[in-house]
């Protein structure tokens, strides 16, 4: 048996033995999995990840390949291991692995669709010097489980936006990077919700001078559900993370932000900033907002915030007195609340992409 | 064109306007002097019509309409402007998006069409030279990151581009320093037309040196305790407010 096939056999073994996370895992509080899920849990299908045309310069390999690269067998299957990622190893059946060679800069932006109900799998390597753009879309099926790891060599640049659709399903994401020195990894994930949506970024952040910076949006109706979880790690001294979310919830929605953020022993000067904002448009919806900070080295800056609110009395004033409308005016507060954390988008197209998506949730919402 | 009568307003459960009877006409520019706590700020928010401000008795009526029956977007569209003591920060919001979308939505509930992008930048452009407004404060989001001064020049940018019939101006003085009321001084009197009234509310005499009233009308415990002309600035300057206050009676009755 070769390694990646010892790899899947395990996984399989330690998902079944630990089975679907309940509420009563701290990570899970605020998404009931296995409730949302029903009697017919994750199912052992298999979803796939479509390339919508491979940048020249990127390599590419089947996982299902049993002879893949030892690129591939090198990294598949360890930065995570909880539950939900053991499944995906365990019942993708495959998926696909892609490499930027060493001191590979790819202009073209990788454009990947994910698809299908099932678990997917994606390896991404960035070898020392290579940079990429990564534009992630899904389909609406579901219930669908993706587990994608990334792992970005010395001075390796990764520019990652995930812009979903409002689902009718279950779907959850997690996505475990690893970062050598002086990496960046820059982030958009923008969410619409679903019965139950998830997003798990656990980053760590092992060579000094690595950074991260994420940020997002979610806007959600109806009965909307969408959780975005990270797990920041500060394994190193001199490494820098910033996290912006912002989340708009109207209907019954529920909007989740847990963020950890953990600076390891001995990791000086490192320096990390997570803000976490919610409007709520509406009595019943709810947010959760929990960051949190483990911090076991001594000379280290960590700042985070979170606040929960409604539109701002003063400023909907103002913008009437000027002769706004009631309803132009709120629309034009709950753009502007979102407006920062779009700025993290490098590429103009894509962050048009996002605000048209944005937009449309927000008509439907008002 | 604006005529008060006998105005009580609550907030709340407060009451705060307890009879307040005021009339100006077009082309006139009118001082409300007071204490903190008169009532002042009260006046200009029922005014422009904020939420939580309920008139329990009287009336305003502007050019003859109720005033109070219509929602705050509208009274901007039929030209009350209220210049604002501490103009809110919108970050996400450039100061010319904000312009434009305020100017155009005015002109839309009057019935008129939408001025394009280049109109509204040509007239703003215009505009904000004259009072110094720089093109980058333009770019900037709205109000955020600008000082004092910066802030009450755009309230008057604004009461220029939207060339409102009655103008309310709360405090606008606060918070500047001599040379920035000048500039701003020098903007409001360049708005002074016989069509315009002005409503300038300050706690100050220093302000009506440079905006020159043709009436001052003294507020506390919300009502007109005191009228005159500009010279009774001077007299509370000199003797302050409790002294007219304190002759509440003898003054309403001469």
């Amino acid at each position: 048996m070769t390694a990646l096939a010892t790899r899947r056999e395990e996984a399989r073994t330690s998902f079944s033995g630990r089975g679907l996370p309940t509420r009563r895992v701290e990570d899970w509080k605020y998404s009931d999995l296995k409730s949302a899920l029903g009697e017919a849990g994750l199912g052992e299908e298999a979803a796939a990840t479509r390339i919508m045309g491979l940048p020249q310069g990127l390599e590419f390999s089947d996982l299902a390949d049993p002879y893949a690269p030892a690129w591939v067998a090198a990294h598949l299957g360890t930065l995570a291991r909880n539950a939900v990622s053991e499944a995906s190893l365990a019942f993708a059946e495959g998926g696909i692995a892609l490499r930027v060679p060493a001191g590979q800069a790819i202009a073209t932006p990788l454009a990947l669709e994910l698809s299908g109900k099932g678990h997917l799998r994606l390896l991404l390597v960035l070898e020392a010097g290579a940079s990429l753009s990564l534009f992630e879309t899904g389909d609406a099926a579901g219930p669908r489980n993706a587990g994608i790891e990334i792992v970005l060599g010395e001075d390796a640049s990764l520019d990652h936006v995930r812009l979903s659709r409002p689902v009718p399903g279950v779907q959850v994401e997690e996505i475990a990077l690893s970062l050598a020195a002086r990496a960046r990894y820059n982030a958009h994930f923008a969410s619409f919700g679903g019965k139950l949506s998830r997003t798990e970024l656990t980053i760590a952040l092992e060579g000094e001078g690595a950074q991260a910076h994420l940020s997002g949006v979610s806007v959600l109706g109806g009965d909307a559900h969408a959780d975005i979880t990270t797990h920041l790690i500060h394994a190193t001294g001199n490494t820098h993370s910033t996290q912006l979310f912002k989340k708009v919830a109207g209907g019954k929605a529920r909007a989740v932000y847990q963020g950890r953020v953990t600076v390891a022993k001995g990791a000086d000067g490192a320096d990390s900033r997570q803000t976490a904002k919610a409007l709520l448009l509406s009595e019943t919806a709810e947010a959760d907002l929990k960051p949190e900070l483990e911090i076991f080295a001594d000379d280290v800056k960590c700042a985070h915030g979170a606040a929960i609110g409604d539109l701002d009395a003063d400023s909907l004033f103002y913008l009437q007195a000027r002769g706004i409308p009631e309803a132009d005016a709120r629309a034009l507060l709950i753009h502007a609340f979102l407006e920062d954390a779009l700025t993290n988008i490098t590429r103009d197209d894509v962050r048009g992409m996002v605000r048209n998506a944005v937009g449309q949730a927000l008509a439907a919402l008002t | 064109m604006l005529e008060i009568k006998n105005l009580h307003v609550c907030v709340g459960d407060k009451p705060i306007l307890k009879g307040l009877t005021l009339s100006i006409q077009p082309g006139q520019v009118h001082a409300i002097m007071g204490p903190n706590g008169s009532g002042k700020s009260t006046l200009s928010y029922v005014l422009a019509g904020r939420a939580g401000y309920d008139i329990t008795e009287g009336a305003i009526a502007y050019n003859g309409e109720d005033l109070a029956a219509m929602p705050p977007e509208q009274r901007a569209a039929k030209g009350v402007f209220l210049a604002m003591q501490y103009p809110v920060e919108i970050p996400g919001v450039t100061t010319m998006t904000f312009l434009k979308t305020a100017l155009n939505a005015q002109r839309r509930t009057r019935g008129e069409s939408d001025l394009d992008a280049i109109g509204v930048l040509k007239l703003v452009r215009a505009k904000a030279k004259e009072l110094n407004v720089s093109e980058e404060m333009l770019k900037r989001a709205l109000n955020v990151g600008f000082s004092g001064g910066e802030k009450k020049r755009l309230e008057i940018l604004q009461m220029s581009l939207f060339e409102p019939k009655l103008a309310i101006l709360d405090e606008t003085d606060s918070g500047l320093d001599i040379d920035a009321l000048k500039l701003v001084a020098e903007g409001v009197n360049a708005l002074r037309s016989p069509e315009r009234a002005m409503l300038v509310i300050t706690h100050y005499q220093r302000l009506l040196d440079y905006i020159v009233p043709d009436r001052i009308h003294v507020l506390a415990g919300g009502r007109i305790v005191a009228e005159g002309g500009k010279e009774l600035a001077l007299e509370l300057e000199a003797k302050g407010y409790e002294h007219i206050v304190g002759q509440d009676s003898i003054k309403r009755s001469a």
